[in-house]
């Protein structure tokens, strides 16, 4: 019965001795099964023992996403693990084979993982720099072949002498380089404006992150985006003088635009020399490139590789075992250090001692220096246990249901239970049809038999609802079923076993007179011109006596949740009067609703049931007009006096006895706890004042014997005589109005069922029905049209949104109506400390893949 | 009326703002800052709080200018997001605050180029949340010719306006029949702190200006009322600073750089302009501003100007209880609904807030005693709130 209550929980201490640690630590996490308490949560992770030893690990990470940056750069595809097990497996292999202690591998890795980026990273820049370098070459190339088709050929004949006072052969100096595209048009008005007009600009793109991109293309590079169009500025200005006021000016403003800025050559031999050079130079620094890139590659194959043995490449190797060290830490640091020993708490489910005690020595026999490994022993439990149910796929959706509300308080009946095969039913109820049902059913089949295949789709929808495919399959099937009752298929009824009517001169002649449709309804029901009214009023009842049953259900459990943890005062004081009182009501309502069907009234003298209930109150001393029970008035009159006489008296029964109870109860505790509770800290005091260490430990006890008394106080608060009071009045006030209302909500089931069928019947009779009567190939085509129109608001409104909303409403029937008659919902998960656990966590990030 | 329509165009980036409000760190994180012992202790501990991810690739040893860089550089990101997501009024508003940087930055440059630092410093330190692309081509400035610096580069920028005023202003000070000598004296002489103080001042009023012709009446009701006791706080700090300068000799030089340094707006003026304009003692001066109460108690505090030469760390100076003073007010505009105040707010106390942690590393890098003053010398924003 595990998945009733949660796991029996026992509070464990362990002592470890501070060298045997990291082995003992490591061999826990194996196991998976320990829930390790902080010892003070307040305390901040940086100022705990290993907070250093988990900063080493988060900057290894960040190393390492920094490598991964540059391996998806490089197109390096890395082998992601697909079985933890193994990997685990793996590690503890490497570990015994190294002959040293286990926390020293860390460091090993961590040394290597530096490495691996310096050199990486290294290389890469140097890449970077290389190609920044043909870069500027191919720049200076561009910019020397295109200021020449500028300037032409008379740039050059400047030179020959001739007559500085002819104003025809003033002398031009130019100014040629690069700038950022996006800066052209600053530049140009910052150019007019220091010359005031007096300088010919001429700007042209130079297209050089094509050139550049097709270059990275040619060593099977990434495309740059960040590379900046640029473009070629040649500026011509009056004076050829070297040191001119505006040539010195002009320079200044161009260098301040921060690119090249080129000499141009004299003449045209300098020219192609230059170019010569220049052409040289690239191909010496392409063949750099070159060998960079292999060395790169190199080092990158490195990390993509898998070892012998190992399931991952190498670089997933390190990462998850930073991972799992990481883990390790932080959880250790939840451990107090006092001298060389780590003392630390855990809860560990019942039964498990035997096995973990097994570890203790397994580490010992494994640990190189035959360090003793520490031993764990019972406690007392200071605070409530975690609850902790051993799931498995089907139940998990079931309990995310129930956790999504709240966790089970520990040990209390888990609703999760009940939810399994309750609420696929109460979805069927709501979404009761057999088609859309069997629909349903079928998506979730196919779920079941292509999980491995869908696992793979990672953009597919059905991917989402793999781990739900189990609730799926039974609200398939509930529908389906409920369907069958209801005996709808897509808003028409089935004629499976021969209806009991026939027709007969536009009237309906039934068969024999005691022939009864074997199951569900009759589908004569639907022919006839009260099928709205019967069906309503069928679905109305009949969703009543689940809802009761349903609450009734929810109020036994609580008597279970009594029984169980003893609490004989709620059993008395509050079950029993509640389930008296639900069940002289609504229970009664119930019972009179069957009754009703199974007998005939003759002349139409059918009683009311809501005024028979009403009457039951307001006219408690008249006889029915149209009693229930046909012939009986006597005898029903007894029976609801007696019931609502019961009815009433439930009231001040749940509401009086526990709150005198329990105040009489306060007032003998209040004397014992002033003896008790605060002598032995006093004593304690005078004993511990002696020496400044067992001071320090004095007042951590201190601390702890404070948040044990808060804790003591929270839980007697409640027990103030005035608060108590108003928490009965409260709960009483909520039971019996609650169950009026909460019987009324119940009602859903048959609005939302009558939702759904008269959906399916506006689209089945807008679109099909009538449609197909055109014959001739029109009729054809207009059949097909609307067929399609059929199919698609079947499906976008009935399989999407109604699935939806019935989803939420079976949701709300059990977080509120049902749940709340016993559920308290205030516990906590347990948190195994497993590797398995963090590293499956890291496996599932969607960024990874 | 206008709270109605507010979030129409301006919800997203309200809603953004007031969620980094929850970024500020807390008195107890400055507690333990204070506790660090180390840099790399606490660029550690900054790494577990918001500014995890801009620090996170740095050198644990991390230099202080380097660590007010990266703050900044992380406040201006936070500005440039909100400015993408601006429209509208917002968006001009959001620039005009950015414009006191661009100030900041350009007074820097100058003034690192007459000290002949090297250019590719200066362009590292500018502060980012003022970076605007003509920055660099300061570098052509030539001595002290502020009048072509700003013919050729600052006329396209968004402070040229500014810079043309001030020109304008400091040409038409001098006599009649000025020449071209007495300019270039003029601003031969001139400090950049003055060009810097002129300058903000001058986008004070304009600001002033545009928040009350543009922005709707809640916004203006906010920010006004800040940006009156900014003024107000210029007007005193002007005051306060002339007040025994030696540099400033005569009693009428005194007047006329105060009258061209202090705002026009704020609460002081034109009421009291001229009984400040005329105060030369700390005693002058409480009486000029006395008509404002606030100011009254501000001013009660503040150590006397002309024993400058015995202030030491342990004195809480003017600056101290005005930007106390100042923190208490934008924590407060946090408070208002609907208003662009809080754009502001967030701008000035972000910049506390980075100050407050610069200082903090330069007391841990100091290795200075825990008693020591300066510790206490921090003004947390919000901290005022609780009490």
């Amino acid at each position: 019965m595990s998945f009733f209550r949660s796991k029996k929980m026992k509070y464990y201490s362990l002592v470890i001795p501070r060298e045997s640690a990291w082995v003992v630590m490591n061999e826990l996490a194996r196991l998976g099964q320990l829930h390790f308490v902080d010892y003070d949560p307040q305390l901040p992770m940086i100022n705990r023992p290993f907070a250093n030893y988990v900063k080493r690990c988060d900057d290894s990470i960040f190393k390492l996403s920094s490598l991964e940056l540059l391996l998806k750069e490089f197109k390096k595809n890395l082998n992601y693990c697909e079985n933890v097990d193994t990997l685990l497996d793996y590690f503890q292999y490497i570990q015994k084979n190294r002959m040293k202690p286990g926390h020293t591998y860390f460091d090993e890795l961590e040394q290597e993982i530096e490495l691996k980026k310096l050199q990486i990273q290294e290389q890469s820049t140097n890449l970077q720099n290389l190609l920044e370098r043909v870069n500027i070459i191919t720049e200076q190339q561009m910019v020397l072949e295109k200021a020449q088709d500028i300037l032409g050929q008379s740039a050059f004949q400047q030179q020959k002498p001739h007559n500085p006072n002819d104003y025809q052969q003033l002398k031009f100096g130019q100014l040629i380089g690069v700038i950022d595209k996006e800066e052209e048009v600053r530049f140009k008005r910052i150019i007019f404006r220091v010359t005031k007009g007096n300088a010919w600009v001429q700007i042209m793109d130079l297209n050089n992150e094509e050139v550049h991109n097709s270059m990275r293309k040619s060593f099977h590079l990434n495309q740059d985006k960040t590379q900046q169009p640029r473009c070629l500025y040649v500026i011509v200005y009056p004076g050829m003088e070297e040191q001119s006021s505006l040539k010195m000016k002009l320079m200044k403003v161009c260098d301040s635009f921060n690119r090249q800025r080129i000499e141009y050559p004299n003449s045209l031999d300098q020219l192609q020399r230059r170019m010569g050079e220049l052409n040289q130079q690239l191909q010496e620094a392409k063949n750099l490139i070159e060998m960079t890139k292999h060395q790169l590659d190199q080092s990158l194959d490195e990390l993509v590789q898998q070892k012998q043995g190992c399931n991952c490449s190498y670089f997933e190797y390190l990462r998850l075992y930073i991972l799992r060290e990481k883990y390790l830490y932080v959880n250790l640091n939840y451990l107090t250090m006092r001298g060389s020993i780590f003392t630390g708490y855990f809860w560990l489910p019942d039964g498990l001692e035997q096995i973990v005690e097994e570890k203790l020595r397994n580490a010992m026999r494994n640990n190189l220096d035959n360090y003793p490994t520490g031993q764990i022993q019972e406690m007392k439990p200071q605070y409530t246990p975690p609850t902790y149910f051993n799931l498995n796929e089907v139940t998990m959706p079931f309990q995310e249901i129930v956790n999504t509300y709240g966790i089970p308080r520990y040990q209390e009946v888990n609703p999760g239970l009940f939810t399994i095969i309750t609420f696929p039913f109460l979805f069927g109820v709501m979404f009761a049809d057999i088609g859309h049902g069997f629909m349903l059913f079928l998506c979730g089949i196919y779920i079941i038999l292509w999980k491995g295949y869908l696992s793979k789709q990672q953009d597919s929808i059905f991917n989402v609802m793999i781990p739900y495919r189990y609730l799926l399959i039974l609200m398939g099937f509930f529908a389906f079923y409920n369907g069958f009752i209801y005996n709808d298929y897509l808003s028409i009824s089935l004629n499976l076993f021969g209806s009991c009517y026939s027709p007969e001169k536009e009237e309906w002649k039934r068969e024999q007179k005691d022939c009864v449709y074997p199951f569900g309804i009759d589908p004569v029901w639907q022919a006839s011109s009260s099928s709205l009214n019967f069906m309503n009023s069928y679905k109305m009842k009949l969703s009543v006596i689940l809802g009761v049953i349903h609450m009734l259900f929810g109020i036994l459990m609580k008597g279970v949740n009594n029984l169980y943890f003893k609490n004989y005062l709620d059993f008395f004081c509050e079950f029993i009067p509640q389930l008296l009182f639900m069940v002289c009501t609504f229970g009664w309502m119930d019972f009179i609703i069957i009754v009703k069907w199974l007998n005939i009234y003759p002349n139409n003298a059918a009683p009311s049931i809501i005024e028979t209930m009403i009457n039951q109150v307001l006219k408690p001393f008249d006889k029915p007009n149209t009693p229930i029970f046909p012939n009986e008035p006597e005898l029903q009159l007894q029976i609801t006096q007696i019931l609502t006489l019961i009815a009433i008296i439930c009231i001040p029964w749940m509401l009086l006895p526990k709150p005198f109870i329990l105040g009489s109860k306060n007032n003998k505790h209040k004397v014992s706890m002033s003896d008790s509770q605060y002598q032995p800290l006093v004593m304690e005091k005078q004993v511990s004042d002696s020496d400044e260490d067992r001071n320090q430990q004095f007042q951590n006890d201190l601390k702890n014997a404070d948040n044990l008394k808060s804790i003591t106080e929270q839980s007697h608060e409640e027990h103030d005589s005035g608060e108590i009071w108003v928490h009965q009045m409260i709960e009483t006030i909520e039971f019996v109005l609650g169950g009026i209302s909460n019987t009324a909500s119940y009602l859903r089931l048959w609005a939302l069922s009558l939702a759904h069928g008269q959906l399916a019947e506006v689209f089945y009779d807008m679109c099909l029905a009538g449609k197909l009567d055109t014959g001739g190939i029109l009729g054809g085509l207009l059949a097909g049209y609307f067929y399609l129109v059929f199919a698609f608001l079947t499906f976008g409104v009935l399989m999407t949104m109604d699935v939806m909303e019935c989803f939420l409403h079976a949701l709300r029937l059990h977080w509120v109506e049902f749940q709340n008659k016993f559920y308290k919902a205030d516990g906590y998960l347990f948190v195994g400390y497993s590797y398995k656990k963090v590293l499956n966590e890291h496996l599932k990030q969607p960024n990874l893949k | 009326m206008d709270l109605c329509v507010f979030g129409v165009d301006d919800g997203y980036a309200e809603a953004i703002i007031r969620g980094l409000r929850a970024s500020f760190l807390t008195e107890a994180q400055y507690q333990q800052m204070k506790n660090c012992a180390s840099i790399p202790e606490l660029k550690s501990f900054l790494e577990e709080t918001d500014y995890q991810n801009c620090l996170q690739a740095d050198n644990p040893q991390i230099p202080t200018s380097i660590l007010r860089q990266r703050l900044k550089k992380k406040l201006a990101d936070e500005f440039e997001y909100i400015e993408a997501q601006s429209t509208g009024t917002l968006t001009k508003y959001l620039f005009h605050l950015r414009c006191r940087f661009m100030i900041d930055n350009v007074v820097n440059m100058i003034e690192g180029l007459k000290n002949k630092i090297d250019i590719e410093i200066l362009l590292s330190n500018i502060d980012p949340l003022g970076w605007f692309p003509e920055i660099k081509n300061i570098k052509v400035l030539e001595g002290d010719d502020y009048s072509s610096l700003y013919r050729d580069v600052l006329i396209d920028t968004p402070i040229g306006v500014y810079f043309m005023k001030f020109l304008e202003e400091s040409i038409e000070n001098l006599h009649e029949n000025r020449t071209l000598n007495d300019i270039q004296n003029l601003f031969r002489e001139m400090k950049p702190e003055y060009i810097r103080t002129s300058l903000k001042k001058m986008w004070l009023e304009d600001f002033y200006l545009f928040c009350e012709q543009e922005l709707m009446p809640t916004s203006q009701e906010a920010l006004l009322e800040l940006l009156k006791f900014e003024a107000d706080f210029k007007t005193v700090q002007v005051i306060y600073n002339s007040i025994g300068n030696r540099d400033l000799n005569t009693a009428a030089k005194i007047i006329t750089t105060r009258k061209q340094l202090c705002p026009t707006i704020g609460n002081l003026y034109p009421d009291c302009e001229k009984l400040y304009l005329q105060a030369m003692t700390l005693d002058a001066l409480r009486e000029a501003v006395k008509g404002c109460d606030n100011y009254r108690d501000l001013l009660k505090d503040a150590p006397d100007p002309l024993k400058r030469e015995e202030f030491n760390v342990q004195t809480k100076t003017l600056d101290d209880i005005m930007y106390d003073d100042e923190c208490r007010r934008y924590a407060l505009a946090f408070d208002g609904q609907g208003s662009y105040g809080v754009f502001y707010s967030y701008l000035k106390l972000k910049e506390q807030e980075i100050r407050n942690i610069i200082w903090l590393a330069e007391m841990i890098s100091r290795k200075l005693a825990k008693n020591h003053p300066g510790w206490k010398k921090i003004i947390i924003p919000f901290s005022h709130l609780g009490k």
